[in-house]
């Protein structure tokens, strides 16, 4: 019976996952503009998004801690965001450590 | 009146209670209310009083350790970060939206709790509360070493957070896609993705 508990509080648990990350959208693309609060990116579907950032936002190019001066324009980034309306807050922000221009 | 024919009394009018508030208050059984500190503080002080004495005094039998606390973080990032968030602050989808919400476990109102009482808690569950019962009945260690982790949360670190992401669960589709992030970080092409489905996101909130 113990053993029946644990298997549905998993399958709950693992279930669940979506719901822990739903609130984050996945902004990929290059860096086109850097300001001091915000970051430029053209995606992958050519569109252009604006997301800002605040002293909250963690950067991180590999696995090292990044700040928002290790950006420039033409890094390849993939941000976590949340969508406020219209607007994007950066929770996360990853540098690629590839500098090669990257939308098609 | 005999014992049992008060309990059966009480049983009746604490159903009657339930009835006569969920017909006259349409909401008070919705998790979307915001408690009140007189309902938050009169269920602290009932839980505390619920754990017995004996078990309320009793010291951890580990001792904290970089080994026990790395083993406590993976156990806390695959069982318990889906409410509590890896830093255990609670600020999660889930967390934020529990009744009573998930408390951020690095103040003073859980780390004051004893060593007996938080593993009673982790040990049993809260009713009521979303917070099941972990561990076997009699032999627990599992859940001591989670209190070792609770202990530490007030100074962790961004770095140990981030150890803990990868024991996090995740969907397949999750996996995927932090694969197709990993590759195009490092340069190599991938094609535009569907938009990612935020299920119950911000906008619903």
């Amino acid at each position: 019976m113990k053993k029946a508990i644990w298997i549905v509080v998993g399958i709950l648990l693992l279930s669940s996952a979506s719901w822990a990350h739903g609130n984050l959208e996945h902004v990929l693309g290059t860096v086109t503009a850097v300001t001091d609060h915000s970051l430029t990116v053209k995606t992958l579907d050519g569109s252009v998004k604006v997301v800002e950032f605040d002293a909250q936002t963690h950067f991180l190019r590999g696995e090292a801690a990044a700040t928002a001066k290790d950006v420039r324009v033409g890094d390849r980034v993939v941000i976590h965001a949340h969508k406020h309306g219209e607007e994007f807050q950066a929770a996360e922000v990853k540098i690629g450590t590839n500098a090669t221009t990257a939308t098609k | 009146m005999s014992r049992g024919g008060k309990a059966v009394l009480i049983a009746i009018v604490v159903f009657a209670v339930g009835v006569c508030c969920s017909r006259l208050l349409p909401n008070f059984f919705s998790a979307r209310r915001k408690g009140n500190a007189m309902e938050a503080g009169a269920a602290r002080h009932l839980r505390s009083w619920a754990v017995p004495a004996e078990i309320k005094h009793n010291p951890n039998p580990l001792q904290s350790s970089p080994e026990l606390l790395g083993e406590a973080a993976h156990h806390f990032a695959d069982h318990c970060a889906s409410c509590h968030g890896n830093d255990g602050s609670g600020n999660t989808e889930m967390g934020r939206h529990f009744y009573p919400p998930v408390p951020d476990m690095r103040l003073p109102a859980t780390q004051q709790l004893s060593d007996g009482e938080l593993y009673y808690v982790i040990h049993n569950g809260v009713r009521w509360s979303g917070m099941p019962a972990w561990g076997e009945a009699e032999n627990d260690p599992d859940s001591w070493k989670l209190v070792l982790f609770i202990r530490h949360l007030p100074a962790m670190t961004p770095e140990e957070m981030r150890g803990m992401e990868p024991f996090n669960p995740r969907s397949a589709a999750d996996r995927a896609e932090e694969e197709r992030e990993e590759k195009f970080l490092q340069g190599e092409p991938v094609e535009p993705g569907a938009p990612k489905e935020n299920h119950h996101s911000e906008k619903t909130k």
